[in-house]
């Protein structure tokens, strides 16, 4: 048995007794001076409690008041050391509790990252089909008005987003429609697009929930027949038909959500949650493009067009567009998807969508 | 039974003993850790960093101590989602809701989560209150964390609105409803700043960053020229300035103006934040009084600037040794993007490449940050107080409950954690 002093607090009031220790077999106990036993614990219960390194500090587990035993002199240290096995000096018993913690936590990121890149396609999948077309429309509108702001350069300087309004403009429009009803007519879709085109330098098309279709000022320029312009439009319809704007609406919520709550803003700022999402959603896109571009050929084959000229087009534009953060742009690579479009294809029925006077029109719907 | 309590050695009864280097080696591996569980590490840190601190500080021989654990704490933030889901899941319908409604859940919604991260902050304070023990007793805070919520919203509303010379009235409202809250066992704490001597202080320092910033605008007011600007808008120009600078020189002048005096405003902010620092933590120690005791700050200026320095050329170092290990870094990110047609997977392993560089960045900020600047303040504010009334600390009992941690979650979750 060994017997040392401490400083004891009772946890009821903060006055300090001097104490004498006492290390029996089963428990410590503590006397004051007056012999007055004032606690007696279980060696499994001991825990020691964080303090400056020369002194030790004993708590008893579960024990909702905060008594406390301060013991300074290193032979009685030494001794509970001993006594208890729940208490470690040299930090062995924290090192691998903490070990564990960081194998869970590590395994916890390793499950956020599978949800991230398989969960969170997967629900967007499920839950894009069973959104009412009513809610769609919702969700096309408050998309529109966001991506409209992004895009819209042109009002700034006084010139109207939509082409087609200008002197010269206008009789392109009616092609312009023309097109767009001849591919609607066949591609029964649940919602009604509404095309328009816009002043973008891009040679790009968008499509997003509800129906509105974008086709960019820069597309226009770099076609060269109306089979490219409605193999780009087609692949836009398709989207419409799988509901990919929908889906991609769910999944940045779901992972701006998993990043942005769940991880934390560890480092100050959300812009690791913007990349992670960007990075994430382009990767998911790959497969969508595929099934877009079928449904293009799939559709140009069946109003009788030029299902190639979607290939074509994708080429002259894929060679024009500078190198560097494609990924933004996501679009898988031009040749495979241009080998698969080709694959699919059936040759054209020799009637041209538009007449020559019609396509020309086209061409200077923006002036 | 009771014998008095040691005579302490330094002047003031209060002492930091933590080991730089021991915290030192806590962010550094905390930080390894965040970066590896994309930040889950993070409530392991925090505790850590608080055990450290906590208990590094002694008052009358005691070391204080944190009780809290990180477990507590990723139960508090699961609950705290929990709560939020709903809240943002709302949010995310009323924002598709293009009616007037629709328009203003933006605007509504980020002032309902200011009021929710100031409820937050008070619950989470009560968490940290009850979690800290000296000489075997209990802090805890009581009062309405609604209540707090509004009176701070209203507070934070007028100092933003009086371009912060509302700030002192603010800190010592929220202080005095925070202090006049809290208790050490049953003995209850205040606060005995006023908003006024704060604004005395500090009003040369607002003087001074806002008059260069004043005389700016005020020039800028005097030519504005609103066609003029438009028709520069107007045409979509890169040599914007040269344009204004033909048609009305006096207005382009005006602009250079006060983008340089904007610049002055900035520097000056930058300059004179260790000062600002210093004032404030005087102020706001020297109000503190739990029951009899009082404590008084002896804080000089002049190290303040000192750990403000050392952070500075701490990260310019750091910043220079990430640029040169960068170096290869964009030589393979070149090499994976140089020609054309690149794959997505290329172009995937490149992005991440980017990614990663800027979570080392930014998570290395913030470590030295901590190392650097927050435990030296806390440092530098522990011994330079005086307590006095000490007396007093004999014969406290015991009072409260340990509260709970949702609040810490909360503040996690909103990103308004304290330390």
């Amino acid at each position: 048995m060994t017997i040392g002093a401490g400083l004891f607090y009772d946890g009821k009031t903060s006055a300090r007794h001097d104490v004498a220790v006492e290390l029996t077999d089963k428990v410590l106990r503590v006397t004051d001076a007056q012999s007055r036993v004032l606690a007696e614990w279980r060696y499994d219960e001991l825990e020691s409690v964080a303090t400056p390194d020369r002194i030790m500090r004993l708590a008893r587990k579960h024990n909702p008041v905060p008594a406390r035993l301060e013991v300074a002199d290193p032979a009685l240290i030494a001794a509970i050391d001993d006594y208890a096995e729940g208490i470690d000096r040299t930090g062995k018993l924290a090192k691998r509790q903490r070990g564990h913690v960081i194998v869970w936590t590590m395994a916890a990121t390793a499950s956020l990252l599978a949800v991230a890149w398989f969960g969170v396609p997967l629900i967007a999948e499920k839950l894009a089909p069973i959104i009412p077309v009513s809610l769609e429309r919702k969700l096309g509108a408050a998309v529109e008005m966001q991506t409209r702001a992004m895009l819209d350069t042109a009002s700034a300087s006084g010139v109207p987003f939509e082409c087609g309004t200008g002197r010269g403009e206008a009789a392109g429009l009616a092609p312009f429609a023309k097109l767009i009803a001849r591919l609607n007519q066949d591609a029964g879709l649940p919602v009604t697009v509404k095309a328009s085109v816009v002043r973008r330098k891009e040679a790009n098309a968008i499509a997003l929930p509800g129906g509105t279709v974008y086709v960019f000022q820069g597309l226009i320029a770099k076609a060269e027949n109306p089979d490219e312009l409605a193999g780009v439009i087609a692949h836009e319809m398709g989207h419409l038909a799988h509901r990919d704007g929908t889906r991609s609406v769910l999944q940045g919520a779901g992972l701006s959500f998993l990043f942005g709550m769940l991880l934390g803003d560890f480092v100050g700022g959300g812009a690791v949650v913007v990349a992670a999402r960007t990075v994430l959603q382009s990767s998911y896109t790959r497969d969508v493009e595929t099934a877009a571009d079928a449904y293009a050929v799939d559709l140009m084959n069946q109003i009788g067009g030029n299902a190639r000229a979607l290939g074509t087009l994708l080429t002259r534009i894929g060679g024009a567009t500078e190198p560097g953060m494609k990924i933004l742009m996501d679009h898988p690579d031009t040749r495979l998807r241009v080998s698969v479009i080709n694959a699919r294809a059936r040759a054209s029925n020799g009637t041209p969508l538009l007449d020559p006077a019609e396509w020309a029109a086209l061409k200077k719907v923006c002036g | 039974m009771t014998s008095p309590p040691a005579p302490a050695a330094s002047p003031f009864p209060i002492r930091f003993t933590g080991d730089a280097r021991a915290y030192w080696r806590l962010l550094t591996r905390g930080a390894l850790l965040l970066m590896v569980t994309l930040g889950i590490y993070r409530f392991w840190l925090t505790t850590d960093v608080r055990r450290f601190l906590w208990s590094s500080t002694e008052v009358n021989g005691e070391s204080i101590e944190y009780s809290g654990t990180a477990a507590e704490l990723l139960i508090g933030f699961l609950i705290a989602l929990a709560l939020l889901v709903p809240v943002y899941a709302a949010f995310f319908l009323a924002a598709l809701d293009v009616g007037a409604f629709g328009q203003m859940s933006g605007s509504l919604g980020i002032a309902l989560l200011f009021v929710l991260g100031q409820y937050a902050v008070f619950r989470a304070r009560r968490y940290r209150a009850s979690r800290t023990i000296y000489r075997g007793l209990r802090f805890h805070q009581e009062g309405s964390a609604v209540r707090y919520a509004i009176c701070a919203t209203i507070w934070w509303s007028l100092t933003a609105l009086t371009l912060g010379l509302a700030f002192p009235w603010k800190e010592s409202r929220l202080e005095r409803f925070k202090m006049r809250h809290t208790f050490y066992g049953t003995l209850p704490g205040r606060f005995d700043g006023y908003g006024f001597s704060l604004f005395l202080r500090g009003l040369p320092l607002w003087l001074l960053v806002a008059l260069p910033l004043a005389a700016g605008l005020t020039a800028l007011g005097q030519s504005f020229d609103p066609d003029l600007l438009d028709r520069a808008f107007a045409e979509s120009s890169n040599d914007f300035l040269e344009r204004i600078a033909r048609d009305n020189p006096d207005f382009a002048g005006a602009i250079v103006f006060a983008l340089l005096s904007a610049g002055v405003t900035l520097v000056l902010g930058l300059l004179l934040y260790p000062a600002f620092q210093a004032i404030r933590t005087r102020w706001w120690v020297s109000g503190l009084r739990i029951g009899a005791i009082t404590a008084r700050s002896h804080l000089r200026t002049l190290p303040m600037y000192g750990l403000y320095l050392r952070f500075a050329g701490l990260a310019l170092l750091f910043l220079l040794a990430l640029g040169l290990a960068a170096i290869p870094l964009v030589m393979i990110y070149g090499a994976l993007l140089g020609n054309g047609d690149v794959s997505i997977l290329r172009e995937l392993a490149a992005s991440l490449i980017g990614l990663g560089f800027y979570v080392v960045a930014m998570l290395g900020l913030s470590t030295l940050y901590r190392g650097a600047v927050v435990m030296p303040q806390w440092r530098l504010t522990v011994e330079s107080t005086e307590l006095s009334g000490l007396a007093g600390l004999d014969h406290v009992e015991a009072a409260g409950e340990p509260g709970s941690p949702v609040g810490e979650g909360l503040a996690d979750a909103l990103h308004v954690g304290g330390i």
